[in-house]
């Protein structure tokens, strides 16, 4: 049978009518990763072992009648920045290639709590892009590769996570964002990326870039996907001072009303004219559910300002030991060598100023997106980059759009990104919606009424067939 | 150079280090006008503070850097210093603590 492109739900189906098994699951991804991963650099470590051993525990309890929800049995990779047991966990970056950890991170430690069976750790660029990347080739497993077209990028910095579920070699990917790195993938590798409101998700286990941005969430082929997968990894962690809990049971909600959804000004202007028709286009799929306020502007605060010194500064901290012993000189990109070194000219008052001035800004923003169910606006303003031109020579035409991602990621608050089409090189572009803390119901809500209307999900990159 | 595009100017260097997609996402608001090119940064001579930082960096790690480096790492100091000037437009009291709280720590009896 061809599972590579179905749904954690519809697999999760087949287990439950005994017509596979988890281990035939298992097996069935570990084969596709290993041979289709090197295709796409999307793989770092298979964990043959690990998985072999959870799936005959899932296929044991299955039979005896113990189910343990939507993800028993079902495979999984994540971005190689969670530590796992018994394996390496490199955050991408050559100089912790060989780094290895006594325990989980809580987030597998859930997943496998789930009866998710974890079938492999997945590329990353070097250190989570903190060093100040621009090119693809950032990564000592080389440029992640869109599986729509390889001669493209896969979008970081969890890169591995939106080529592996896009090419359908895992149901599901744990990746990260401190500011873009699950939303960018999902849209350059046509997957749903669900970005949760910051200390939903314990980030105890994962790699730290700024402690105060960084955000796990799920990359899948579907917005109710995520929503399975966010609902199993949220919740207050005694390991991570920064995490809640949230009721989410929002997310299984059908809809019920008329949204009210916020455009961004300039959202669609100055930007890939395949990129602003998608976006519309989806727009008009939903137009009757949908009350669309044009031209809304965010309070005018220093968004960039802000997250700047906030990440150059807890980056610089959560590296210090690669900057102290230079051990920088060794990651992929020239750029991220000596990118680290000028936050070392940051001084802490400026820091905490950053961190003060986020105060107001949070309040500001709430009372902003308080107006709305959610902004929608094009993930990305055009489709991904080619993977030998640096960023910014990629589409140097490209000069609009409304900047939502920087904002949003400074103050936490979570956003979705579904694919809706596709644009120049028959790359995918991406929709994303935007709301207040913890409304992640509404987020999945919105994308699952708009992937029940659309197909554009369950399209298959032709390179990753077979 | 006005405001406003002083103001994005600003931010844009001040990312460069630390956050390619905020670089974008500021680059995308920068006004163009209609049917032109993008324009390349043109190239300032950093600040002397800018400079002094990057001395300061470099008598850190003396035997680290190239030239090319230290002129990198330069510039890169010039745009946060930039970026240092929005954050203190933005008005504040001295009740306007950061957004993190420090608990205290009691271990077990």
């Amino acid at each position: 049978m061809d599972f590579a492109f179905l749904s954690v739900v519809e697999l999760g189906r087949l287990l439950r009518q005994k017509k596979t098994s988890a281990t035939e699951l298992a097996t069935y991804f570990l084969d596709r990763l290993e041979r289709l991963g090197p295709k796409f650099n999307a793989v770092v470590t298979i964990t043959r072992e690990r998985a072999v051993v959870e799936a005959a525990a899932a296929d044991r309890e299955i039979r005896a009648g113990k189910w343990r929800g939507p993800l028993h049995g079902i495979p999984y990779g994540v971005k190689d920045l969670l530590a796992t047991k018994d394996y390496p966990t490199t955050w991408g970056a050559e100089p912790y290639r060989q780094q290895k950890f006594d325990s989980d991170a809580t987030v597998i430690g859930r997943l496998g709590a789930a009866g998710a069976v974890l079938v492999g750790k997945l590329a990353m660029v070097e250190l989570a892009g903190g060093m100040g990347y621009n090119q693809a080739n950032a990564s000592f497993t080389g440029p992640g590769k869109t599986p729509w077209n390889p001669d493209y990028w896969s979008g970081g910095s969890s890169s591995g996570p939106g080529a592996a579920v896009a090419a359908g070699l895992v149901p599901f990917a744990i990746g990260s964002e401190t500011s873009g790195s699950i939303l960018t993938p999902a849209a350059y590798c046509g997957v749903t990326g669900l970005r949760p409101t910051y200390g939903l998700v314990s980030r105890h286990g994962a790699m730290a870039l700024a402690w105060t941005m960084d955000k796990l969430g799920p990359l899948g082929r579907t917005a109710e996907d995520c929503g399975i997968v966010l609902f199993h990894i949220a919740g207050k962690d005694p390991k991570d001072p920064s995490s809640v809990d949230r009721d989410l049971k929002g997310m299984a909600d059908a809809p019920t009303k008329r949204y009210r959804i916020g455009i961004p000004k300039g959202a669609d202007k100055d930007i890939q004219a395949e990129v602003a028709a998608n976006f519309r286009a989806a727009l008009k799929v939903l137009e009757d559910r949908l009350e669309i306020v044009e031209d809304v502007e965010l309070p005018d605060l220093p968004y960039g300002a802000v997250a700047g010194m906030i990440i150059a500064a807890e980056g610089a901290s959560a590296f210090d030991d690669l900057l102290k012993d230079g051990r920088l000189s060794q990651l992929t990109a020239p750029e991220d060598r000596t990118g680290g070194y000028p936050a070392l000219a940051v001084s802490a008052p400026d820091y905490l100023r950053a961190l003060r001035v986020r105060r107001p800004m949070q309040r500001a923003l709430d009372d902003f997106l308080k107006k709305f169910d959610a902004l929608a606006v094009p993930t990305r303003t055009a489709v991904s980059t080619p993977i030998d031109k640096s960023f910014r020579e990629g589409w140097p035409g490209v000069t609009g759009g409304a900047n939502v991602i920087g904002p949003t990621n400074v103050v936490g608050v979570p956003a979705i990104s579904v694919p809706n089409g596709f644009g120049v090189q028959n790359l995918p572009t991406g929709l994303s919606f935007t709301a207040r803390a913890f409304d992640e119901g509404k987020l999945v809500t919105l994308a699952r009424l708009y992937q029940s209307r659309t197909d554009w999900h369950t399209r298959r990159p032709p390179a990753a067939i077979g | 150079m006005d405001a406003i595009s002083r103001r994005a100017f600003a931010e844009q260097l001040a990312l460069a280090a630390a956050a390619p997609w905020f670089l974008e996402e500021v680059r995308a608001q920068t006004p163009q006008p209609p049917g032109s090119k993008p324009q390349a940064q043109q190239p300032q001579e950093p600040s002397a503070l800018a400079k002094a930082l990057a001395e300061g960096v470099r008598l850190r790690y003396p035997d680290r850097f190239t030239a090319d480096d230290l002129a990198a790492i330069t510039r890169s100091i010039e745009g946060r210093l930039r970026a240092i000037e929005r954050l203190y437009q933005t008005s504040l009291t001295n009740a306007d603590e950061p957004d993190f709280v420090y608990a205290v720590y009691r271990g077990a009896d």
